[in-house]
């Protein structure tokens, strides 16, 4: 009997947050649940993870996976969710519920497997060695233009470090663009190339620049460094559009036909009013005149 | 002289007299029930005015307007008294110029409902901005291009001309008061002194005082036509689904033509109850004005089957959403409601004599102007509600809106202002025209001006 009582209960407690927000529960076949993780917990594959995270959780997840981010979401790090299988969670991002996207041909199986990686470690990240100090440094092709990163260690040895993902952006007016691929990972002489796209527009030189970055890594620090190119379009500003006489204007940029409409229709009808209330005067003094006889 | 002309003219000036006393009878009331009644007019304005400095002190945060649904109760309500003062126009200016004479009894009326509705309306506006202290801004830094300062160019001008409609036909019955007021207060006295602007009724008074009265009835006209017009522009100049229309200027002032003449029987039953003025706001006044509303109510009839008709049968995908929830959805219930209680219904009705008799006719006007107040609501809030980009990372609170005690109270407050305006005007001033009266009852102009 108690143990009936127990079941109830718990089948009512989970019930009650589906009821209220009165979306259907996501329904996962056993078979989906006992889908094996086919991407190791390596150092590598989490800063995949991370960089995954970042790019297309964090939003509504927030940055710490408490489900505080620009919406109230599901905490990603309480025990509910931890103690979860791994293939339940992967068929969760894959197909989706109400607000949470279905992240299905958005993302490559192997990347998914590489976020639930992550936050399975984010709930227990001591578990993972202290992170290694690089420095990143940055070179140019001279007849092609692209960008050439060099990942070595931060002492004197200058000791090439492989496979670190490096992200490479274009500084823009507010944020950075990401160019090259998804993840650029160095070589055995620790370099990796990206090629600078065309059809980039620059300062009004043309001027542009590069970033390129080690982050979000578990193994390594967080490293950038940036050079300065004349690689883009030059930015042609049209200012005679702004100085233009237009709707869209300053208060002192009116269409010339609107302040002649406007201003017409106001000297008309202030002028009959402005007329009326003379004629007012007009009457008093008729009365006056009147008295005086 | 013959005897029999001078004792004409003693029947003559006794019947004016008589006619004097009756439209003045309001003035000289001394009754419990209207101090009770100026006494609650006044105790639901303290409340509004107590929910406004609460808004004052604690920000718009005290309305349920958010960041979607940035325009809600007040700006309905704003929409509705612009609406309300058209009438002014109607009665006034457009029934008289077509030389209508059965209206005169109403002209001042409808008057003093356009003035008092207006001065509630430009108090309204300010109630609705969330920093009332930087108002002076629109006149230092307002742009010519924003449909935001042609309205406020547009009603304070239409204020101006309805205050100057109301006062000069009212000049020569100021002028009457000041003969037959003796008994009242020092500045009651003082303010009928300085308003009749010693008016005798001279040949020249009275040419200047015509030709002034026809030169606003003309300018009345436009003005009154482009204040609702630009109202409407406020939206239908924004990218809106719903008021993405071309045809919303009409639109507006066809109903707002329906709402002012269901205004004016509302307020001339309850003035013709109150001071027994049956002799003068007769039955045939209400049937009149009954085809009137009938006519308005036909023309807002045949613009809300354009403006709903249309966009429902092409269903653009920006906007179903808005029109489904109008028909089939969250605002359905409300919608048909106005709809049909608040014009197909009264349109119907009206089309029978009796119905337009007084009391159906009250009963009538007071649901078309509860509609009409509903419609407004309807034109504002659930566009806010359904914007072309998609409604992301808000607030579930957000997604709707449902007015606040607060915002209700000083709405409810706005209304009470006009009634209190309309009410202290009749104990003032005569609220049926006394010489244009006697004119049409063909007494000569020596009589009106010197008994």
């Amino acid at each position: 009997m108690a143990k009936i009582t127990l079941l109830i209960s718990i089948i009512m407690l989970t019930c009650i947050p589906n009821a209220n927000s009165q979306v259907t529960p996501w329904q996962v076949s056993a078979e989906d649940a006992g889908k094996i993780n086919s991407i190791p917990i390596e150092l590598k594959n989490l800063g995949i993870g991370r960089n995954i995270f970042t790019r297309t959780c964090v939003a509504c997840h927030g940055a710490k996976a408490d489900g505080k981010g620009l919406i109230q979401s599901a905490s990603l790090i309480d025990e509910t969710f931890q103690k979860q299988s791994d293939g339940s969670i992967f068929f969760k991002i894959n197909a989706g519920r109400d607000k949470m996207p279905p992240f299905k041909g958005m993302l490559k199986e192997d990347e998914i497997w590489s976020v639930i990686n992550y936050l399975r470690v984010m709930v227990n990240r001591s578990a993972l060695p202290p992170a290694k100090d690089v420095k990143l440094e940055v070179s140019t092709g001279d007849e092609i233009k692209s960008i050439t990163a060099f990942v070595h260690s931060a002492d004197s040895a200058k000791l090439p470090f492989p496979e670190v993902d490096v992200s490479f952006y274009i500084k823009r007016e507010f944020g950075l663009m990401r160019i090259g691929e998804s993840s650029n990972l160095t070589g055995a002489d620790g370099k990796v190339k990206v090629v600078f796209p065309e059809k980039i527009i620059g300062d009004q030189e043309g001027n542009v620049t590069i970033l390129a970055k080690v982050e979000n890594s578990f193994i390594y620090n967080d490293a950038e460094s940036e050079v300065f190119r004349k690689w883009g379009e030059q930015m042609v500003t049209e200012d005679e559009k702004f100085n233009q006489r237009a709707l869209w204007g300053s208060r002192d940029k009116s269409p010339v036909w609107l302040l002649l409409l406007a201003n017409g229709i106001i000297v008309g009808i202030w002028g009959v009013i402005l007329y009326i209330i003379y004629n007012l005067f007009r009457i008093k003094k008729a009365g006056k005149i009147f008295i005086k006889e | 002289m013959t005897d029999l002309h001078r004792k004409e003219i003693e029947i003559k000036k006794e019947q004016f007299q008589e006619l004097v006393a009756e439209l003045h009878s309001p003035l000289n009331r001394t009754g419990l029930s209207f101090k009770i009644w100026i006494g609650f007019l006044l105790l639901l304005m303290a409340t509004a005015a107590f929910m406004y400095v609460r808004q004052l002190r604690y920000g718009l945060g005290t309305t349920d307007m958010r960041d979607i649904a940035s325009w809600g109760l007040y700006i309905a309500d704003f929409v509705f008294l612009i609406a309300v003062s058209l009438v002014g126009s109607l009665i006034t200016a457009i029934l008289k110029l077509s030389n209508i004479k059965w209206a005169t009894p109403l002209t001042r009326i409808s008057e003093i409902i356009a003035v008092a509705a207006l001065f509630s309306a430009l108090l309204i506006i300010v109630v609705d901005m969330g920093r009332p202290d930087r108002l002076w801004h629109i006149f230092v830094y307002g742009r010519l291009q924003s449909p935001i300062v042609w309205d406020i160019l547009v009603v304070n001008t239409y204020l101006v001309i309805s205050l100057l409609l109301l006062y000069i036909p009212l000049i020569p019955d100021i002028a009457l008061l000041r003969k037959t007021m003796g008994h009242k207060p020092k500045w009651q006295q003082k303010m009928y002194k300085i308003l009749s602007l010693g008016w005798q009724g001279t040949a020249d008074q009275v040419k200047v005082l015509n030709l002034s009265l026809k030169a606003l009835m003309v300018v009345i006209i436009p003005v009154a036509l482009s204040i609702h017009t630009v109202t409407s522009w406020l939206f239908a100049s924004t990218l809106r689904p719903g008021w993405d229309s071309t045809i919303f200027g009409p639109y507006f002032v066809a109903g707002a033509f329906m709402v002012g003449a269901a205004t004016v029987i509302v307020t001339m039953y309850i003035i013709r109850e109150a001071y027994h003025f049956k002799e003068y706001i007769t039955d045939e006044h209400f049937n009149l004005m009954g085809k009137l509303l009938v006519l308005t109510s036909l023309v807002y009839l045949y613009f809300n089957l354009n403006e709903f008709m249309v966009p429902a049968y092409k269903m653009k995908s920006g906007e179903s959403a808005h029109i489904l929830g109008l028909l089939v959805g969250d605002y359905s219930l409300m919608f048909w409601s106005v709809q049909v209680i608040g014009m197909i219904a009264p349109i119907f009705l009206m089309a029978f004599k009796p119905f337009r008799k007084p009391k159906p006719m009250l009963v009538i006007s007071v649901l078309i102007v509860i509609a009409a107040f509903l419609k407004r609501f309807l034109i504002v809030t659930p566009t806010l509600l359904h914007p072309f980009l998609p409604i992301q990372n808000y607030p579930e609170s957000y997604h709707h809106y449902n007015p606040t005690f607060s915002e209700m109270m000083i709405t409810v407050g706005s209304i009470a202002g006009i009634a209190l305006v309309i009410s202290i005007f009749t104990r003032l001033f005569p609220i049926i025209p006394v010489s244009e009266t006697a004119h049409e009852k063909g007494f000569p102009n020596e009589i009106i001006n010197n008994s």
